[in-house]
């Protein structure tokens, strides 16, 4: 069925089938009259991309496929997607981002504990959206949430982009954006179409100009957070 | 010589990167970082030029004796050969 939802400050008209992607819509659902977007899968596509992944189910395709259709066209509204955890405090979006398995969402799950869940939230908890909006770089959650459904309906302003990876002792350093250019395009959906890539890229020249980035090493516990969240700050 | 085709230059924050787009992404997934001279060198080759012609402009946009420059120039040539992204 077809439904109207608006995402990132984008209006999408999406046509869904099955519960999960539904559900996962449902506080996003918005009255407009035209789409910015649209997004449809047709049964043949379904068919063929079964046969490349058949331990999805339909449900798992349509939810993957429609996100990455999303974020695929994310890219030609100055924004892009990048693969993190993502938790606001104080008005602040913290972006934690790293391979699938490192523990982004165990790391972004920490804070909430931390900071108690009325002063931190996950806003999106594997691929926020990140756009560009009046020379200010804002992050928004999405219905495409990676394996759990933590995501808000929300526009914060970014923070901080954070890569993080397990370490026995918890440190984090600021890094230059020439070390965070490889990382941050590992871990978001690079275009092929020249044109594309050149947006992509000019998007990132602003963000890395703009963004403190740092590396995290850390372990499960609560002095995790403390030093993940003074490095941020300064203290 | 020339730049294979299918990659990209852009500075991005300050550094000179390229990227695969078009088939060659798909194969390939890094990123290059050239520093200034990298990026010259590859900025002629991407319209495709030999040898002495490069050195040729090397000699005019920097203030390099010109073995310095030849040195210069075989040394990207080799490397940017080493990683298979020069057609002759």
């Amino acid at each position: 069925m077809l439904k109207k939802i608006k995402v990132a400050d984008l209006t999408v008209n999406i046509d869904l089938k099955y519960d999960k992607t539904i559900k996962q819509s449902e506080d996003y659902v918005c009255e407009f009259d035209k789409p910015n977007i649209s997004i449809y899968i047709p049964d043949e596509d379904y068919i063929s991309l079964k046969e490349e992944t058949p331990y999805l189910s339909n449900e798992d395709i349509e939810y993957i496929y429609t996100g990455a259709a999303f974020y695929e066209a994310l890219l030609q509204f100055n924004g892009f997607m990048l693969h993190s955890s993502g938790v606001v405090v104080d008005n602040k979006a913290y972006l934690f981002s790293a391979d699938p398995g490192t523990g982004k969402s165990t790391h972004t799950s920490l804070w909430v504990k931390y900071f108690g869940s009325d002063r931190a939230k996950i806003i999106n908890d594997d691929k926020p959206a990140i756009r560009m909006i009046d020379n200010k770089i804002y992050v928004y959650g999405t219905p495409w949430s990676g394996k759990t459904d933590q995501n808000i309906n929300m526009k914060v302003p970014l923070g901080a982009i954070v890569f993080i990876e397990r370490s026995k002792e918890n440190h984090i350093k600021q890094i230059e954006p020439k070390e965070a250019i490889p990382l941050i395009l590992q871990q978001t959906i690079r275009p092929r179409e020249p044109e594309v890539m050149i947006k992509l890229l000019d998007m990132l020249d602003i963000v890395l100009r703009n963004i403190k980035l740092y590396r995290l090493g850390c372990n499960i516990s609560e002095e995790a957070v403390k030093v993940s969240y003074n490095g941020i700050k300064g203290e | 010589m020339k730049i294979k085709e299918g990659y990209l230059l852009r500075e991005v924050a300050g550094s000179n990167i390229v990227v695969p787009v078009g088939e060659g992404a798909m194969d390939f997934s890094g990123v290059i970082t050239l520093n200034e001279v990298g990026a010259f060198i590859w900025k002629i080759l991407e319209t495709g030029a030999e040898k002495e012609e490069i050195v040729e402009k090397m000699l005019s946009e920097y203030d390099v004796d010109k073995t310095t420059a030849e040195n210069d120039v075989e040394e990207y040539i080799r490397e940017l050969r080493g990683a298979d992204l020069i057609a002759d």
